[in-house]
């Protein structure tokens, strides 16, 4: 049996799941501040009366860390950075705490300039001293060569013994200092207080007499175990959307080519499943207003949902961004889309007598009947979101490339499906699929899709592997892995062994070797280095991945 | 219409940028012009983030139309055979940011691409000097052709000579091209001399500044100083357009500059270009990176003062007192023409008489092709019109048999007089055995037309 629970905004949801299909399912309201006892109450919900040795899995996506982060209750971290030529580090926005060094590492990760040690000695003594115990030490392009963060970490531990110093090679390997920086200082920031949570699902879980292997849902759909996520806590920001995105490729049939709608009392969040990938977003998450690494899903929030207020604007509709309460088909204060799509009859939720009153009360303002008023608030809906989406396909086409067999392979996909999951009302579903030629689903048990989701979500991994052989070394952008290449052959076959058995290797170490197997060459590519007219090296690039998928024990739904 | 360029001044900056590394692209496997070119950029205009600043938009680029190259370029034997498709996307990528351009998305471009284009002259039998077709003629054609625009100034900011850029335009008043190089007694593709003026209609809007080798930053500063910005101010262009080679770094291993990353962003900023379409620059790890994120930065509008090369130093370079006399000397020369040019051009009309010609050998270096050309320009006495021409042109590959074709081609503002000889001209030459591939080209309707004589059929792009 498999476990899925994802603690969004508003609900906490969770299911049961046994050989391909739902036996049961929860659903309690989430208290922000007491997020482990809605976690064990909507588990105990589903598990009563089962056996705790049937239980094989158990997956959770929470939002604790976004809550963390977005309400600063994070640790105070002091950023240490080496940024080197370029653009001017005072630009950069990266907190109050932040201390720029002297020393330089260039693109192939040849120093060019020596780190001040002293400098960063001084600097390591001040921040001690104004109580900073969590530090992020990053260096541009830190990841080609590791050797002046360590010697920043070397300093400011011996500075301060108690402190925590993470380096910016190994949050993340990918190009983009000023977002690795970011992401560096979230990590250090919020693993302390992930720790503690993780711990005490742990001792919860296992109260339960529940042996099953706990896992944790990221925001690209990929689990982690419990244990190893807590070296990647910011990785499980956003993953509910990713949860739903999950369960709706877990309940429509493979391979095929689906817009997620998941609606909410206030907004919408959309996403896209191109021939059964979902697609990710091509720059990493932005958190608050910090531009990071950490992958995730393309996901567009719209501020519309079933509860948005709605009044005339002159002869025109607005519709939210705000909530004025529920439905006034169920007791809420304002019109709703929801009494909208109850007074035509789309959804069966509610008082109709209600939903009248209150499309009557925007009909006088606009000059015409509840019902043409009604009419009216799901067109414009319709509308809106149909934008956001083609928007969202518009994107996706337009997304820069860089090689010419990019430019030429880039055709027009338009979606097979519109699948609706969530908790608001989805009587928008059909109309937005007929309107993109569509089909329109709203699969059984769509209000819990994302529990779903995140119950059968298999591990995701990705390796990008760069081997310089003129210099005679190799990196992994994703933890800092680096080596020697001796061979002066080294070539694009030897380039992909060694990424797959790195990536084994990868897998091992973060708790997921089972599915190291699923790894494919995404991406490869050999450049010769051309100095004085004839092949002096080779840069070489691969990148592999096991991309968002489903578990192989699932059997239901769409598959 | 209204001035874009006085427009954009008042709005907050936004610079449009396609990077476009074809890295999977190469003339051949060990060519200054292979997949590693920009790779260095690449890292570094990734690791700073430069996408993800506010002031930076990326677009995607897109292939060019054949139709746009037809447009500038007479291919022979055909449009299709000459340009690989990373040359349609490189002419394309300058079209996309045009568009937005015009269409006030971005207040200014930088067209980030490969393969270059400078050296690609109006009729085109292969590459040389790298380049196949020319990004800026294609680009700024399209752009006066959709948007009504007339006056365009190009100013060529790479180390060699932009001589196809300035052919194409040579006799055209409304374009202004302005190229300083390194001078062409030392340097590839050995033209750029200051009487290179422009045709008979067009005395002084073609302005070429040689420089010795070895200037710094100082000189090439001095000249955009004390004569390219003056001479913009006179001559009020809707557009400006900076050809941007990055082969005056003082590392560069194809010439013999001492520009800097510095002085590359400092040149940007002064020259305010609206569209910058990258060129050359062969000096990809010590130079490349330093400079792109230099001129992004510039563009941007951002602090780009901790832009360096890890070896630079300011006042590494020094400029000796005959080097200054002989710039000084240069720019005065260029004064006197660019204040005389109405006199001037009043001169060779009337010395032209109905027709002016002139033979011209050219050479591409990296196909191997010999080309020898007559060109003949009517001296239209519509004084709005610059005139029909025509070019006899015959090619010789390697020691293989030659192509022979003539072309006819029609400017943007011709007179219907002109307009007519022109056709004229074109069906006459169709059945004239003399010629393999006779082309036909009027800007004015956009008609472009190749006829091929030994096949008897005509392509109508």
């Amino acid at each position: 049996m498999l476990i899925g629970i994802d603690v969004g905004g508003t609900t906490t949801d969770a299911v049961l799941i046994d050989e391909g299909k739902v036996i049961n399912t929860s659903k309690v309201p989430t208290d922000h501040d007491h997020l482990l006892e809605c976690l064990m109450s909507a588990l105990d919900e589903i598990v009563r009366d089962i056996s705790p040795k049937k239980i094989e899995r158990v997956v959770l996506s929470t939002t604790l860390i976004t809550n963390l982060i977005a309400e600063g209750k994070t640790d105070p971290v002091a950023l240490i950075i080496e940024p080197g030529p370029g653009m001017n580090p005072e630009g950069y926005t990266l907190g109050y705490e932040v201390h720029i060094i002297r020393g330089a590492i260039d693109y192939r990760g040849r120093e060019i300039q020596p780190l001040d040690e002293s400098q960063v000695k001084n600097v390591a003594a001040k921040i001690s001293e104004r109580g900073y115990r969590k530090v992020a030490v990053v260096s541009k392009f830190g990841q080609r060569n590791h050797s002046h963060e360590e010697k920043m970490r070397e300093i400011v531990q011996k500075a301060s013994p108690d402190s925590q110093v993470e380096m910016g090679h190994q949050a993340s390997g990918r190009l983009n200092f000023p977002r690795r920086a970011a992401t560096t200082m979230l990590k250090v920031a919020a693993q302390d207080r992930y720790r503690e949570f993780a711990d005490q699902i742990a001792q919860a879980v296992s109260k339960r007499n529940i042996k099953a292997p706990i896992y944790i849902l990221k925001a690209d759909g990929g689990t982690l175990p419990l244990d190893t996520s807590v070296e990647y806590p910011v990785e499980t920001i956003f993953s509910g959307p990713a949860a739903s995105t999950m369960g709706v490729l877990a309940l429509t049939p493979p391979g095929q080519t689906s817009v997620v709608v998941d609606i909410g009392g206030t907004t919408t969040d959309l996403a896209l499943i191109l021939d059964g990938v979902p697609l990710m977003s091509s720059d990493g998450a932005k958190v608050n207003s910090y531009l990071t690494h950490i992958r995730a899903f393309a996901v567009k929030s719209v501020a519309l949902g079933g509860d948005s207020r709605v009044r005339a604007d002159g002869d025109e509709i607005a519709l939210g961004p705000e909530r004025a309460g529920p439905a006034y088909c169920l007791g809420g204060p304002e019109p709703t889309p929801t009494d909208a799509m109850r007074l035509l009859n789309m959804i069966s939720i509610g008082e109709r007598v209600l939903a009248e009153e209150a499309m009557a009360k925007l009909g006088r303002n606009l000059g015409c009947s509840a019902g043409e008023a009604a009419q009216k608030v799901v067109d414009v809906a319709v509308d809106k979101l149909l934008r956001e989406i083609n928007g969202m396909f518009l994107a996706w086409e337009q997304e820069p490339a860089y090689r010419v067999w990019e430019i030429l392979q880039k055709e027009e996909i338009r979606p097979q499906n519109v699948v609706g999951v969530g908790g608001g009302s989805l009587g928008l579903v059909p109309l937005v699929a007929e309107r993109l030629n569509a089909r329109g689903i709203i699969p059984e048990n769509a209000t819990v899709a994302n529990a779903i989701g995140a119950a059968v979500a298999r591990p995701t991994l990705t390796l990008t592997f760069r081997a310089d052989t003129e210099r005679g070394f190799y990196t992994v952008a994703e933890d800092g892995t680096s080596g020697e290449i001796k061979d002066r052959k080294f070539g694009q076959k030897e380039a992909e062994a060694m990424a797959k058995k790195l990536i084994v290797k990868l897998a091992e170490r973060m708790g997921i070797k089972e599915y190291a197997s699923e790894a494919e060459v995404t991406h490869s590519e050999v450049f010769n280095m051309v100095r004085g007219w004839s092949t002096s090296g080779r840069i070489l690039d691969v990148s592999m991945q096991i991309p968002a998928g489903l578990i192989t024990e699932w059997t239901g739904g769409g598959r | 219409m209204a001035n874009l360029r006085e427009e954009n001044k008042e709005r907050a900056r936004k610079m449009g940028l396609i990077f476009f590394p074809a890295f999977d692209w190469a003339i051949t496997p060990t060519h200054p012009e292979r997949e590693e070119r920009l790779l260095y950029t690449r890292d570094q205009i990734f690791e700073e983030g430069l996408m993800d600043l506010p002031e930076v938009e990326e677009y995607k680029p897109r292939l060019a139309e054949l139709k746009d190259i037809a447009r500038v370029h007479f291919c022979i034997p055909s449009v299709e055979s000459l340009v690989t498709e990373a040359h349609l996307i490189a002419a394309g990528s300058t079209l996309v940011l045009a568009d937005a351009y015009m269409n006030k998305k971005i207040t200014n471009a930088f067209a980030l691409v490969r393969p270059p284009g400078h050296h690609s002259m109006r009729v085109a039998h292969g590459n040389r000097g790298f380049c196949n077709v020319n990004n800026e003629a294609i680009m700024v054609e399209y752009i006066r052709r959709k948007y009504g625009i007339r006056r365009v100034a190009i100013i060529d900011t790479d180390v060699h000579h932009g001589d196809g850029t300035q052919e194409i335009f040579y006799h055209d008043p409304d374009v202004l091209f302005i190229s300083f190089h390194q001078d062409g007694r030392t340097l590839y593709p050995g033209s750029g001399f200051v009487d290179e003026q422009g045709g008979p209609k067009a005395i002084g809007r073609t302005i070429n500044i040689p420089l010795p080798p070895e200037t710094p930053d100082e000189g090439i500063l001095y000249v955009l100083e004390e004569l390219v910005l003056p001479i913009l101010k006179d001559f009020r262009p809707q557009l400006v357009v900076n050809s941007a080679g990055q082969d005056n770094h003082y590392t560069d291993p194809l010439a013999n500059m001492r520009f800097s990353a510095q002085g590359y962003a400092k040149l940007n900023e002064m020259l305010a270009p609206d569209i910058a379409v990258l060129e050359g620059g062969y000096a990809i790890e010590t130079a490349l990176p330093y400079v792109n994120t230099g001129i992004i930065l510039a563009m941007a509008g951002l602090d780009y003062s901790n832009v360096r090369e890890p070896d630079f130093v300011p006042g590494k370079f020094q400029m000796s007192r005959t080097m200054e006399a002989n710039i000084v000397g240069t720019v005065e020369y260029l004064q006197g023409i660019w204040e005389a040019r109405d006199e001037l051009t009043a001169t060779a009309v009337e010395r032209a008489g109905p027709f002016f010609r002139r033979r011209k050998d050219i050479f591409y270096d990296t196909d191997g092709i010999r080309e020898k050309q007559t060109e003949s320009v009517k001296m239209c006495p519509d004084k709005n019109c610059s005139g029909y021409m025509t070019i006899d042109t015959d090619a010789a590959r390697g020691y293989g048999a030659s192509e022979s074709g003539f072309g006819v081609f029609v400017p943007l503002f011709a007179c219907k007089r002109c307009r007519e000889e022109a056709r004229e001209e074109y069906e006459a030459h169709k059945i004239d055995s003399r010629y393999n591939y006779v082309f036909f080209q009027d800007k004015n309707s956009d008609n472009l037309r190749l006829y091929s004589t030994r096949m008897h059929n005509e392509q109508v792009y």
